[in-house]
């Protein structure tokens, strides 16, 4: 498998384009001085005009770019203003400002928080969670560094299990010995340092199903690996884990998910990044992972049933189309394949659609055999 | 990551002793002991077996000894309070992996802080304990010995009931 990937891995130090904004990860302490800063300007701003503007990346669709040369999805220099003495955005604005004093309250505590948390701080102020989460973003934008530097995390959704020993603070974790539901990949991934690892690649997978089977029959023992799942698509704190573990172990990454245009959508975010954190994509996206399955190319390939073929819906097509009008896939021909034989059948297939052949017939056959002959995209 | 090559092709990967310095003091101690208990022997290549021993051996003296030492060198006696705690519990599984900080115990039984005198004076009592433990096992051996010889008529019941006393003693000095 090596073999195969050899010369395949792209560089792990991305190059921002120009037309991009650039993100810092940053310390505690240095996300405090950025928002002092940034409060310092606001004030006198206050003392000069009396009518202070707030300016932020914008984070609509028009100021999202995809970057070919580093497979990302960026956020562009469009800047956005917010209006201080502005009836439309009064509200925004207050929201944002006590955004601000909950994340100034959390640096220097040294704590941590999830979006939940803070929309529970002020109901009132927030009203729907919706704004809150906003206005964390909108923070994240002005500071131009990530939302995690902000202590405001993703709630705990992900679990790794594998060949894997990691640090967390005081603590030594093995995660060969946790049992088969794993180590809750943890939000607070400053905490975290990866210790010891014997693995020869990870696999990212979809579905919790999948990864309790592999876990049960503790895949990595005879395929030494690292097994991640986030149940659905990638919250924050699992994307950047496995950014995290791609850069420092250096190890192939392959996805596993079922064979749906939500599927692939699952393995772009993980790829490139999601639209709506467009500002965070080097930090959270792994442009080398491979699609490993399930394709639907695989479908006829390892024999799956008709009748544990689902047919596509009409929501399914549509997001299949709009998947083949996507730049990146576009520029990856053997994705572009997939997907038009998806619409070609108009099927689609669970991985779990695999146990038609026997429980074990994912670990035992589908799994190794993909791996070993490099049948991947 | 130092990366550790196997002869069938694999890799062990083992965090850089550089990003240890920042560890809380007693950790790289724990870290070594855990891959040696635990790991070590899973790789199956004695090869890396070998590297990876040797890497910790480096990560003990280059990182984990100086380390501690500074810390009770320091004057911040709740730091060395809590870096004392520990290495009374890593010296109660492996003595042998705190053995190179006995000179600066020793030094710590002069301080004026009742607390880190007592607990240096626990840890220091896990050597006395030990250094025991063998002083016995040689006098026992020579016991052992004595009585052969007394049984063979190769000495005499004076010489004999001497050594036995001699043992006697020791064995139930407190």
């Amino acid at each position: 498998m090596n073999e195969i990937l050899k010369g395949d891995q792209k560089q792990t130090q991305i190059e921002l384009p120009e037309d991009s904004i650039k993100i810092d990860d940053l310390r505690r302490k240095e996300a405090l001085e950025r928002l002092y800063d940034l409060v310092d300007d606001l004030i006198e701003e206050i003392y000069a005009s009396g009518e202070p503007v707030i300016e932020l990346p914008s984070r609509s669709n028009s100021n999202i770019i995809w970057d070919e040369k580093s497979d990302l999805l960026l956020l562009g220099k469009q800047i956005q203003k917010k209006q201080f003495h502005s009836l439309t955005s009064v509200a925004d604005i207050t929201r944002l400002m006590r955004v601000m004093e909950i994340i100034n309250e959390l640096l220097k505590k040294d704590i941590h928080a999830t979006k939940r948390e803070i929309f529970y701080t002020d109901v009132k102020l927030f009203k729907d969670q919706k704004n809150s989460d906003k206005s964390i973003e909108d923070v994240s934008t002005m500071l131009y560094t990530t939302r995690n530097s902000t202590h405001v995390v993703a709630s705990a959704r992900g679990s790794c299990v594998g060949r894997l020993r990691i640090r967390d603070r005081n603590d030594i974790i093995d995660l060969e010995g946790l049992g088969s539901g794993g180590w809750g990949i943890s939000p607070m991934l400053d905490d975290i340092e990866i210790i010891e690892s014997d693995a020869e690649f990870i696999l990212v997978v979809e579905k919790d199903a999948a990864m309790m089977r592999l876990a049960e029959s503790r895949f990595w023992k005879q395929y030494p690996c690292i097994i991640l799942t986030s149940q659905g698509v990638g919250n924050v704190a699992v994307r950047m884990f496995l950014k995290r573990l791609r850069n420092e172990l250096k190890l192939p990454v392959f996805s596993l998910v079922d064979s749906d245009p939500y599927g692939h959508y699952i393995h772009s975010v993980y790829m490139r990044g999601s639209k709506r954190l467009s500002y965070e994509s080097p930090f959270l996206a792994t442009p080398d992972i491979k699609l490993l399955g399930v394709l639907t190319r695989d479908l006829d390939k390892y024999n799956v049933p008709d009748d544990c073929r689902i047919p596509m819906t009409k929501r399914d097509i549509k997001r299949t189309e709009e998947l083949l009008r996507e730049k990146y896939v576009k520029n990856n021909p053997e994705w572009e394949k997939d997907l038009k034989l998806a619409l070609k059948y108009k099927k689609k297939a669970e991985i779990q659609a695999l146990s038609s052949h026997g429980f074990e017939f994912l670990t035992e056959k589908y799994l190794p055999e993909k791996l070993t002959t490099g049948d991947w995209i | 990551m130092r990366i550790f090559h196997k002869k069938d092709g694999s890799i062990v990967q083992l965090i850089d002793k550089d990003k240890m310095i920042e560890w809380p003091v007693e950790l790289p101690l724990i870290f070594i002991e855990y891959i040696r208990n635990n790991k070590l022997e899973s790789y199956n290549d004695k090869k890396v077996e070998k590297e990876i021993s040797e890497y910790l051996d480096e990560i003990l003296e280059e990182v984990a000894i100086p380390r501690l030492i500074e810390v009770l060198e320091g004057e911040d006696n709740e730091e060395i309070i809590d870096a004392l705690k520990r290495i009374e519990k890593i010296a109660n599984e492996n003595l042998d992996m705190t053995r190179p900080i006995k000179p600066y115990l020793e030094d710590l039984m002069n301080n004026k802080n009742n607390e880190i005198k007592d607990l240096a004076d626990n840890i220091l009592g896990l050597f006395r304990k030990e250094e025991r433990r063998k002083e016995l096992n040689k006098k026992r051996k020579v016991m052992k010995e004595k009585e052969d010889l007394f049984l063979e008529s190769k000495i005499s019941a004076e010489d004999y009931a001497e050594a036995r006393k001699e043992y006697l003693t020791f064995r139930d000095k407190r």
